[in-house]
């Protein structure tokens, strides 16, 4: 056995295992940690198929932001883990059952009549071609439009999260740095000048 | 190409051995000798009065979606950079068009505040 | 070697998996919102796959975008959670019924 089959292996039972603990887990804060080595098995995964680029990407972006943000919301929200287990064993045959059947389905369809090693061999190495530099002369010529689309739509991400969590609070107190270094001395201090008074 | 991920390849797998047998010794060879005391949660000696779990103000989630946003910005402009000089006027304007439209969205989150702490 | 029906089918067996996740916990949004990122992990997997055996770099771009709207779609939903938790007091599915007619 070759050495990257022997890695393909290690990294797709880490990642069935882990994908398994995660929607069986009990504890969502788990879920979420076992989601996070998820992501990292695949990002081995992704670099054994030369996708460097996507594989560190992944890492950042997934690992690094959207998954503390699951962590922050599970953390955010105490959740009554006994009400939402309900029905857990009941729901699991009926689960079970349908994601048997789908994975065998499947399995037959993609299996290796059709997509084996005779049909679709392993293409040559390109050489020392960046895989990151083949896909940005791609990403911003021929698919110019989708790139300026996803944009927008992390434009309308920032505005719906800013629209539906930002809750202005009356009562709060908070510094704002501008204003105070904006004051003048005439506005703090006034001089007034009078006449001695009389001692009485 | 895959040669040079090796050192990862190896660093990943040190760690797993050095992290899981450390554990797997600490748990082999320390004793075990628990009671309901010692598992009861204790809290300055009476029982704890809340879940361990804390709420987290909104806020810190707020922060956290701001960051994922700019952070797939970033990631969009890494290949932009390599390949400057290959796609030249075009993927320039192409990529200021792109951080304008998202300059419009920082601009409306610091109007409204978002990044303002209490 | 390590053929492409072999990452097709590591990419079915995931998508497999978070169906069932979608079955056993569709009580609780927060692994239903996990299962649905497991669920575009796999269809990745299948896009990047295709990308190195036909030796397109199309599908890594699919991804890229793919990866985008799924962050987004992950902010925005968590969003929408945290707002209904503040608002109802759970993300219970079953309590969630109020459109119900």
């Amino acid at each position: 056995m070759a050495f990257e089959q022997i890695v393909f292996y290690a990294f797709s039972a880490v990642l069935v295992f882990s994908a398994g603990v995660v929607i069986t887990v009990r504890n969502p804060v788990h879920a979420a940690l076992f989601l996070v080595l998820c992501f990292f098995s695949t990002a081995g995964l992704w670099l054994l198929l030369r996708a460097e680029f996507l594989a560190i990407a992944l890492v950042l972006v997934y690992v690094g932001a959207v998954m503390v943000l699951f962590l922050f919301v599970v953390m955010m929200l105490d959740i009554n883990i006994a009400v939402v287990r309900q029905g857990f064993a009941r729901y699991l045959a009926v689960g079970g059952v349908v994601a048997i059947l789908l994975i065998a389905v499947m399995a037959m369809v993609v299996g290796g009549d059709y997509f084996g090693l005779e049909r679709t061999p392993v293409p040559e190495p390109i050489g020392e071609v960046s895989n990151t530099r083949l896909l940005g002369l791609q990403l911003y010529t021929d698919y110019v439009y989708p790139f300026e689309i996803a944009s927008v739509i992390l434009l309308v991400a920032i505005i719906a999260a800013i629209a539906l969590t930002l809750r202005r609070r009356p009562d709060s107190r908070y510094q704002e740095p501008g204003r105070q270094v904006e004051v003048r001395r005439g506005d703090r201090v006034r001089l007034v000048s009078m006449k001695s008074e009389e001692r009485r | 190409m895959l040669e040079n991920y090796l050192p990862i390849l190896i660093f990943i797998v040190v760690g797993v051995i050095v992290g899981g047998a450390m554990m797997a010794f600490g748990f082999i060879l320390g004793p075990h000798r628990p009671d309901t005391a010692k598992l009861s949660p204790y809290e300055c000696g009476f029982e704890a009065f809340e879940d361990s779990r804390m709420k987290f103000d909104v806020r810190f989630y707020l922060v956290a979606i701001l960051f994922i946003i700019f952070d797939l910005e970033i990631a969009f402009l890494f290949p932009w950079a390599i390949v400057l000089k290959d796609i030249g006027l075009f993927g320039f304007s192409a990529m200021m068009l792109f951080l304008g439209i998202l300059v419009i969205g920082f601009i409306y989150e610091w109007k409204k505040g978002a990044l303002q702490w209490e | 070697m390590v053929a492409l029906s072999d990452y097709l089918t590591v990419g079915a067996i995931l998508f497999g998996l978070s169906m069932a996740g979608i079955f056993v916990n569709r009580k609780n949004v927060i692994i239903l919102l996990m299962c649905i990122e497991l669920m575009l992990l796999a269809v990745n997997i299948n896009f990047i796959a295709f990308s190195y055996y036909l030796s397109d770099t199309a599908g890594q771009i699919f991804v890229f975008f793919i990866l985008t709207v799924a962050a987004a779609e992950a902010a925005i939903g968590l969003a929408i959670l945290v707002v209904l938790f503040r608002n109802r007091g759970t993300i219970n599915v079953d309590e969630l019924g109020t459109l119900k007619g």
